[in-house]
């Protein structure tokens, strides 16, 4: 079988501030990684490479230094990276990336899986990897734990609010992936990635993939991001354990030491 | 080697962080430290090829390894320091053993021995220090004799004691310098050779996750072919010829640490509420104890990169650079370890913090690897004979060069740096006519003054680049600021201890405090405190409390 995983570079959360005053987002020294998302989905694709040795191709659509994650899929294991790196796909949002992703998924060929992250840490909205399947005219399985294959069978162990859902489908279908321990990223050796730089890696424009002008960028974009603005903070709530006397004891005395009540 | 590709080099880097993430907790670190104890299996870890391979940056391609430059090799080194400089100082002492074979072995030697230490991740130790012999390897006493069959030189016999060996309790095999007929030379010896043995590991300030051990030679054979080079007298040629970059990797080790620890330091006084406001919002503290050091630390990150793209690019030797980075960045960085503790407090002092291992740990690079008086002489050395040669223009050459930066952009502490070099030039100067170069200390502190006023120019002009290299983690605003408040900081030492120096040395020093044009000096002071304020707050955005 053919699989492809859509990967994509986004901001370490954990390290992006907000400027208060302009609302857009401070990028300077905030290093960039692999959505973690994505991560398991690479491993779960990998994962089958393994044991079927499956080809495994890896598509990311960003700006020229998102090769870092392409080059990182391969250094893990990937047969073969390509970007869409293009200036027409600026701004795009999730609609219109992921006409990009389908348009390329095409010019790849026969394709009979295709993995996604869940969703992407930098915008959460969950929508490119079903978008790309919706564009590609395939059935999708979303929330994914893990992934087996069985000759023509694909089973897909999916999670549900209070539990668990077995599906089966035929190729092609699109999988999004959620993290699960069966699937702990990898972080490839000095020598991987030193010979990944030798496997296929190839660059795509928007003509590269016929993609076509209107449907890219921020003109191709139904969604426009009005502002952005850091969640209220919320006090941090402080847990006790211990018995109901004892809690209660504390509590007291942290309502005396902050002067909610005199001694 | 020249350098990878950017992105691999990254990809080198996030997969180190992560595997210390995972492997290398500080609870950990902090035992082992407690029980002086080698992390053999951690070590052994990190060497291997599926897992990590982390030495096999220093073997070129052709023998299994991935072909590090000086560059590469630089930024895995700061990362390895950051983690714990005692497993950095472990993966050093390969990367220094490996050194030799790489620089004066045969074709064929490589073939073997580099293609070994690749495929079966040996440790190596790199013996060259003895008793008697530290910095200065005149005093070599191991003596290596000929063992001669058929009239033939079929091996060597050596015979010696050697010390503070890293690795040398560990080693699978060590690159040893020993005297022989001709001359100093490098010979490798297995740890299972007869006759070798290593002494008990010992009990160090610092660095306690590094074994370092003495080692014994009591007459142990050695086949000719494991005389690197195949040729006696080049041992101590070949030991110089690498000194530019082994010194970088240590100046990596004093910026990695030094940047820790400050971080650290940053990122708890944003919690720490004293007076009614946190620490990292008072002058008292941020401009006493953290944007001094920070900004000195960036100037020899500058001079770092500097000096590992020079050697990256083919250049030879650079021994001034390699000491000039090695010096400011270590005793910049135990600096600010030192300024850690004291911005942690009462908790800084305890061992629940890692600011007190730091500052034990990064004494160290002020010591192995030239200590910084030897650093000293040598920058001294150096620059003294451009001096001599360029008839005094040396240092005024290079203010001219920055004084075109300063007129192109004038808010990366250019025209500082340029009063620094003429201040400099100007103390060489009057040492020279007044013959003051007599006196150890005056040249020793000349070493010391080139390191500061150099630096500076170096990191001016990185701040008035159009691109910044992949480590600055500031804006440009922000990063320029650091540099004026460098070069400022340069300038005036420069002037006032150059003045100092020669008024204390010399019969006569009138005129000099024009030469060094003090005030101009002090007239460029202005606005210094508003850019520690603007550097404080830089600092403060991007190292945020966790």
């Amino acid at each position: 079988m053919n699989i492809v995983v859509c990967v994509k570079q986004v901001p370490d959360s954990t390290e992006v501030k907000i400027n208060p005053e302009t609302g857009t987002l401070i990028r300077a020294g905030v290093p960039s990684i692999i959505n973690p998302y994505d991560h398991f989905a690479l491993q779960a694709a990998l994962e089958l490479k393994k044991k079927h040795d499956f080809k495994v191709t890896l598509v990311s659509m960003g700006p020229p230094q998102a090769k870092s994650v392409v080059q990182m899929g391969m250094a893990l294991g990937a047969d073969e990276g390509i970007l869409l790196s293009d200036m027409a796909f600026a701004g795009s949002d999730t609609w219109a990336t992921s006409y990009a992703l389908s348009k390329a998924i095409r010019k790849i060929g026969k394709v009979d899986m295709i993995f996604a992250g869940m969703q992407a840490i930098d915008g959460d909205t969950a929508q490119t990897g079903p978008g790309v399947a919706q564009q590609l005219g395939m059935p999708q399985i979303t929330f994914c734990e893990r992934v087996e294959v069985d000759g023509r069978r694909i089973i897909a162990h999916k999670q549900i609010d209070g539990g668990h859902e077995v599906l089966e489908a035929r190729p092609p279908v699109l999988l999004t992936m959620i993290m699960h321990k069966d699937y702990t990223p990898r972080y490839p050796s000095f020598l991987a990635i030193s010979a990944s730089l030798k496997k296929p890696f190839h660059v795509w424009s928007a003509a590269d993939i016929g993609a076509e002008a209107q449907f890219l960028g921020l003109k191709g974009s139904p969604t426009q991001v009005d502002k952005i603005y850091p969640p209220p903070q919320r006090e941090k709530a402080a847990m006790f354990s211990g018995s109901g006397v004892e809690g209660m004891q504390r509590i007291l005395q942290i309502m005396k030491a902050e002067h909610f009540l005199e001694d | 080697m020249a350098s990878m590709d950017a992105i691999s080099r990254n990809l080198m880097l996030d997969s180190l962080k992560e595997y210390a993430k995972r492997r290398i907790p500080y609870d950990l670190i902090r035992e082992l430290d407690e029980k002086n104890e080698f992390p053999a299996d951690i070590l052994k870890e990190m060497y291997d090829r599926d897992t990590l391979g982390v030495h096999l940056l220093m073997i070129p391609e052709e023998y299994g390894g991935v072909s590090g430059g000086t560059y590469d090799i630089y930024r895995i080194c700061e990362a390895l320091a950051r983690i714990d400089l005692g497993i950095a100082t472990g993966v050093f002492a390969t990367f220094l053993g490996t050194d030799p074979l790489n620089v004066g072995g045969t074709g064929e030697q490589k073939e073997k021995w580099l293609k070994r230490i690749a495929s079966e991740n040996l440790l190596v130790a790199y013996a060259a220090t003895e008793p008697d012999a530290g910095s200065d390897l005149v005093n070599l006493r191991t003596r290596a004799e000929h063992v001669v069959k058929n009239g033939k030189i079929a091996g060597y016999r050596i015979t010696g004691n050697k010390q503070w060996i890293s690795n040398g309790g560990v080693a699978d095999m060590h690159t040893v310098l020993a005297m022989a007929p001709g001359g100093p030379c490098w010979f490798i010896v297995e740890k299972n050779m007869e006759g070798f043995s290593a002494n008990k590991h010992e009990d160090k300030h610092g660095i306690r996750l590094s074994n370092t051990a003495g080692l014994s030679l009591d007459n142990v054979y050695v086949p000719a072919e494991n005389l690197i080079g195949l040729e006696e007298g080049k041992g101590l040629l070949q030991a110089q010829a690498v000194f530019g970059y082994t010194r970088v990797m240590v100046a990596a080790f004093g910026l990695g640490a030094g940047e820790e620890a400050m971080e650290q330091a940053i990122r708890y006084s944003q919690q720490r509420i004293q007076g009614g406001g946190p620490l990292s919002d008072k002058q008292g503290y941020t401009h006493k104890l953290i944007v001094p050091n920070y900004v000195r630390l960036e100037g020899a990150r500058s001079y770092i990169e500097y000096t590992a793209l020079r050697l990256d690019s083919g250049e030879h030797g650079l021994q001034t650079e390699g000491a000039i980075a090695k010096y400011g960045a270590s005793e910049w960085g135990n600096k600010a370890a030192d300024d850690a503790i004291q911005a942690f407090g009462g908790y800084g002092y305890t061992k629940d913090f890692p600011v007190e291992k730091i500052k034990r740990d990064i004494k160290i690079t002020c010591i192995y690897e030239g200590t910084s008086e030897v650093l000293e002489m040598t920058i001294y050395r150096g620059r003294w004979q451009e001096h001599l040669k360029s008839r005094g223009r040396y240092y005024l050459d290079m203010a001219d060069r920055l004084d075109e930066l300063h007129a192109k952009e004038p808010r990366c502490g250019a025209h500082a740096a340029a009063l620094g070099l003429r201040a400099l030039g100007a103390v060489l100067e009057e040492c020279r006519a007044q013959k003051l170069t007599r006196h150890q200390h005056v040249t020793f502190k000349l070493g010391r003054l080139i390191c500061a006023a150099e630096t500076a120019a170096i990191f001016s002009t990185a701040a008035g680049a159009q691109k910044y290299a992949e480590t600055v983690r500031f804006d440009r605003e922000g990063w320029q600021a650091m540099a004026r408040v460098f070069a400022r900081e340069a300038a005036l030492n420069t002037a006032m201890e150059g003045l100092a120096l020669v008024l204390g040395a010399a019969d006569s020093g009138n005129g000099l405090a024009d030469a060094v044009n003090l005030e101009a000096i002090q007239t460029e002071q202005k606005g210094m405190v508003a850019d520690m304020d603007l550097v404080a707050a830089k600092l403060k955005q991007t190292f945020k409390a966790k």
